[in-house]
């Protein structure tokens, strides 16, 4: 839905730009916060580009943030704590699987269809959004470019990697996958945070932002992982099942 | 690498709940040996402390030469283990639970895997199912798929927990057959949990009963029928009772206690040693005109012991870990 609505509804909307009554002032705030270099090329766009230029490459943004989380959430919640639900857990642990190694396994297990989904979806929605909007900016491509490169394959996989390592942890903590899963909701709570701030503006994912919340999120994986593997206690998770 | 396993004072507490109280034993390679108890008597977790899955509150034990609270990692690569549940992934098909535990115990050789597990299912019946959901399997067939998955690295040291336990009399036989087989020809260190007797004592070539986190005894099943059920007695079947053949019996110097049963015209004799007594009270009974029918050595069963310990009736030396 993301990749195909989205972009068509974003590409007709535009068109209504033209009618008398509705004008860019919902996006003043975000245009006013882009740089300069943007808020130079923009000046020479019509109305209509202008709209699909802002939502398609800022406005939208963010939410893709939210794809691999959302489609990791129930694997990552399960992790742990469905295998102690469906007593399969014993044996996995009596392996001579190491407690890093099979931390990782469970988050990996996670991560891989969710990265996959997320890189699909951005492909459908750059195909969907340069075959719409090409006519409009004389064949001028507008994805991918470098801010959505470094979203898509530096920011989403380590929101995601810290994410889904939280959301292990949990998993291993709790009895059941249900408690897993309720918990873990409140993981998602900073990253609508971003998707709020880039919405209303206040927050513009530029290259040099986006790659400090690559670094940013990059530290917080390696501790998220460090964390991980020393609160992973086999006995604690045995003496969990249900 | 030792295929042995020792325990010294192995203890767990959960809480202020004694679970395992102090175990000392050694098992030695290629014996079968047996722990026996009730429900809640510490089996499974003596065998979770020994499997590296919790650790010991107190005490020690080495597990084919290695520390199982130092070594953790080393221990589980060379321990095969059946857990109480079979854990087996219900929704992957019985080869790809072979495959995923294969590669867990360090089976990376493609060829040497797919070998391994087409022996171990072929052997189990199960290569036929192979790939069927293990959701679809019967429970015989499942606990016998999760021995083959214990089974799959070749591990010289084997944790079985209750192998029979929900199995029928048929499956029962099979896998009891296959523990006889790896103890005796494949000399694989074996520690059976059980409650079972029947399974204890067809299998283990010695027994410890525990019972609320302690032991009680150990020994072979013979010594603990003999010292806690009691000796064996000398039943022989008359063709027809006579007086006199009872007197000359009673008057034998090692011969007990002389019960009759005169419905069935036996004679239950208490000897002080029924294996060196026996042949001469047979031919007392000969030479004192008796019509010998039959003779048997009745044991007191393991059941009869192991019912006695466990009820608390009193036992010889019961306050002290005796070793026979």
């Amino acid at each position: 839905m993301f990749s195909v609505l989205l972009p068509v509804l974003i590409i007709l909307i535009p068109s209504l730009a033209s009618v008398p009554g509705t004008t860019l002032s919902g996006l003043e705030t975000m245009i006013r916060n882009l740089p300069k270099h943007v808020q130079d090329e923009l000046a020479g766009m019509t109305e209509q580009q202008v709209m699909i230029y802002i939502m398609s490459l800022y406005f939208f943004a963010p939410f893709f943030l939210i794809i691999p989380l959302m489609a990791s959430s129930v694997i990552a919640a399960d992790s742990f704590a469905g295998e102690k639900e469906r007593k399969t857990i014993e044996a996995l642990l009596a392996t001579p699987i190491s407690d890093s190694e099979l931390f990782l396994g469970k988050i990996l297990v996670s991560f891989i269809p969710s990265m996959t989904i997320t890189v699909i979806s951005f492909i459908i929605y750059s195909i969907v959004v340069d075959s719409l909007s090409s006519t409009i900016f004389n064949g001028r491509l507008l994805l991918p470019n470098l801010v959505w490169i470094l979203l898509i394959f530096g920011v989403a996989p380590t929101v995601a990697l810290a994410s889904i390592g939280l959301t292990v942890m949990i998993s291993a903590k709790v009895k059941g996958f249900r408690e897993a899963q309720q918990i873990s909701v409140i993981l998602l709570i900073p990253i609508l945070a971003l998707v709020f701030g880039q919405v209303t503006g206040a927050i513009i994912f530029e290259p040099i932002m986006v790659a400090a919340l690559i670094g940013l999120f990059a530290i917080i994986d390696s501790v998220v992982f460090k964390i991980g593997v020393k609160l992973f206690k086999r006995e604690e998770i045995l003496s969990k099942l249900a | 690498m030792a295929s042995t396993i020792e325990a010294e004072g192995l203890t767990k507490m959960f809480g202020s709940l004694i679970a395992v109280d102090h175990l000392s034993f050694k098992v030695e390679e290629g014996e079968v040996f047996g722990l026996l108890g009730p429900n809640g008597a510490g089996k499974t977790t003596t065998v979770r402390m020994l499997a590296c899955l919790i650790s010991p509150s107190e005490g020690s034990a080495k597990v084919g030469g290695y520390d199982i609270v130092r070594n953790p990692l080393e221990v589980r690569q060379i321990v095969g283990i059946l857990t109480e549940n079979p854990s087996l992934y219900e929704r992957l098909t019985a080869y790809e639970n072979m495959d995923f535990f294969a590669e867990a115990y360090g089976l990376s050789n493609a060829q040497e895997k797919r070998n391994r597990i087409r022996e171990l299912l072929e052997f189990f019946e199960l290569w036929d199912r192979r790939n069927d959901k293990v959701a679809t399997f019967s429970k015989g067939m499942k606990q016998k798929l999760a021995i083959a998955r214990a089974l799959v690295h070749k591990p010289l040291i084997l944790f079985l927990d209750e192998p029979t336990t929900g199995l029928d009399p048929e499956s029962s036989k099979e896998v009891r057959d296959l523990i006889e087989r790896l103890s005796r020809h494949e000399k694989r260190t074996i520690l059976l949990c059980t409650h079972r007797l029947e399974d204890a004592e067809k299998l283990c070539s010695r027994v410890m009963i525990i019972n609320r986190g302690k032991s009680v005894i150990v020994g072979t099943p013979d010594e603990l029928r003999d010292r806690i059920a009691g000796q064996p007695t000398l039943q022989v079947t008359l063709a027809k009772l006579d007086q006199k053949v009872i007197e000359v019996v009673k008057e034998l110097d090692f011969v007990r206690v002389v019960n009759v049963d005169e419905s069935t015209s036996r004679l239950i004799i208490t000897l002080d040693d029924v294996q060196s007594t026996t042949p001469d009270v047979i031919r007392s009974i000969v030479y004192a005109g008796g019509m010998i029918i039959s003779v048997n050595v009745l044991r007191p069963s393991l059941e009869e012991a192991y019912l006695r310990l466990v009820r608390g009736n009193r036992v010889e030396d019961s306050e002290s870990h005796t070793c026979l």
